[in-house]
């Protein structure tokens, strides 16, 4: 037989199709690649609708048991997990609508939504944290922003994922701490150029290389970001007293101009009465 | 061939399984090993050297047979690159110290390379040929394997649907032609490509996993493989 190029292209592309054979789900097409595994748009025949079918590489399950035990508004519901005719892995999840997080920054959003977006991410790996599981490969391309303005992080990591370079952590041990770490990668991605500073000092805060000067937690991180949205000092930056006043009156901005409008009517009345 | 004519071939072992049964790889885990190799360090050697068809067949023989000599598979540390990586390396330094040798031994330095228009055209790099010739010869062997396979357990027909179907170089046949010319529905030439599909790809597996070095090894090769 004559194994020309084509044909081993040919062979590689169909022997890696999924068999689909005996499932209750039929191939539409791929939508995907992530950690460990391809992920395809698939019609589910016995409940007539759509899902997502990530194929893990091999017969690693363990990515699937992990997320199905995190239930929670910003990680995509698995409905089902299995084994398919040959060996490999797969589960089933919502299919969601939308755009990855890089394509939706394209779109040049507010800075609010992208604090948004960013909080609902941070609240999923609170969550996640909490029960022991780390996410290990935070990047735009593992969060999702639905039609509706639904957030998802996806692609929860498994032993062998190591992370992508620009947003891993430089730990020996990957931990809670280096999630804070892509977390606070994520931030600085996200942030556009005319960002305040006090934002891109979080950022930097949760990307120090020694984990024990980071965040310790996603909370701590996300109630510093809080702060800053309610017009507060942050933790991350000591900010110059300018700058402080500048927050002050800001925030104050009601009360100084009644207290001006008071001094101004003082001052028209003082200066009628010399007339 | 992995396992008796007309059975599923044996799981085989890794080659650190294989290796933990002594300080030198045994026989059939060297053979699994110069079965998928032998063609990608040739056209490797006649690439980057400029090696003649001759030339380049007698120094694959040499490395082959030096790398039994000297352990050079007992010396292979997985946590430091995969199998083929390494081999490949080991290629080069062999082929290059040899290259080396040689050209001294010709007073005056007169170089053995081919002439350099045969080699202008090809635009592929020694390592892309190598991974291009990797990856042929393993299809090749997986192939013959399900060859095997299909004849021991009466499934020629399936094999000969898959070979008109998926083997063809040229212009594919429809699914209701093929059914046609073997007198079959078209939903069995579906299954049977389906299956032939997944036998191929759990060949390929096993093909791979005589020469790497552990599940890990094996996760990454399978990986690029197929992506």
């Amino acid at each position: 037989m004559d194994l020309n190029d084509a044909v081993i292209d040919h062979l590689r592309q169909v022997a890696a199709l999924p068999d689909l054979t005996g499932t209750r789900y039929e191939l539409e097409s791929e939508i995907g690649r992530g950690g460990m595994g391809v992920v395809y748009a698939a019609r589910d025949r016995q409940l007539d609708r759509r899902v997502a079918l990530k194929v893990l590489d091999s017969a690693l399950a363990g990515e699937a048991q992990l997320i199905a035990h995190l239930e929670h508004p910003a990680i995509v519901p698995i409905y089902e997990t299995g084994v398919l005719p040959d060996g490999r892995a797969f589960y089933a999840m919502k299919l969601v609508a939308g755009a990855r997080l890089d394509q939706h920054l394209a779109g040049a959003p507010s800075l609010g939504e992208r604090l948004r977006v960013l909080r609902r991410v941070g609240e999923a790996l609170a969550f996640a944290h909490a029960r022991g599981v780390i996410h290990r490969d935070i990047k735009p391309q593992n969060v999702m922003v639905g039609e509706f303005g639904e957030v998802y992080l996806m692609d929860w990591g498994v032993e062998a994922v190591a992370g992508t370079p620009a947003f891993r952590a430089p730990d020996d041990r990957l931990s809670q701490l280096s999630d804070v770490y892509g977390l606070g990668a994520l931030l600085r991605f996200m942030l556009p150029a005319s960002a305040p500073p006090a934002l891109r000092a979080i950022a930097d805060k949760a990307m120090r290389a020694d984990p024990a000067v980071r965040y310790p937690d996603a909370p701590r991180l996300l109630a510093d970001i809080e702060r800053f949205q309610e017009g507060l000092a942050v933790e991350a930056w000591s900010e110059p007293l300018w700058h402080r006043l500048r927050r002050f009156a800001s925030r104050n901005a009601v009360l100084l101009w009644l207290l001006a409008a008071y001094a101004g009517v003082k001052f028209l009345l003082f200066f009628l009465r010399n007339l | 061939m992995g396992g008796p004519r007309g059975q599923f071939p044996s799981t085989q072992l890794s080659l650190l399984e294989a290796a933990s049964s002594g300080d030198t790889l045994p026989n059939e885990a060297l053979e699994r090993v110069s079965a998928l190799y032998w063609k990608p360090v040739y056209r490797f050697i006649r690439v980057k050297f400029r090696k003649s068809n001759e030339d380049a067949k007698d120094l694959t023989q040499t490395f082959f047979a030096a790398a039994l000599q000297r352990d050079l598979f007992a010396r292979f540390d997985p946590a430091k690159a995969s199998f083929r990586t390494y081999l490949r390396m080991a290629v080069e330094r062999f082929a290059a110290n040899q290259h080396a040798a040689r050209n001294r031994q010709k007073r005056g330095g007169n170089l053995e390379f081919e002439p350099v228009e045969e080699w202008a055209a090809t635009a592929e790099s020694p390592e892309q040929a190598f991974e291009r010739e990797w990856q042929r010869q393993l299809f090749a062997l997986a192939l013959g394997d399900l060859r095997a396979h299909c004849e021991g357990s009466g499934k020629q027909l399936q094999f000969e649907i898959f070979e008109a179907y998926d083997l063809s170089s040229g212009d594919r046949p429809s699914y209701a032609a093929l059914a046609a010319r073997h007198g079959v529905a078209e939903t069995s030439v579906t299954n049977y490509l389906a299956w032939a599909r997944r036998m191929l790809r759990e060949l390929v597996t096993e093909r791979l996993r005589g020469v790497t070095a552990g599940e890990r090894d094996l996760r990454d090769e399978i990986r690029r493989l197929w992506t």
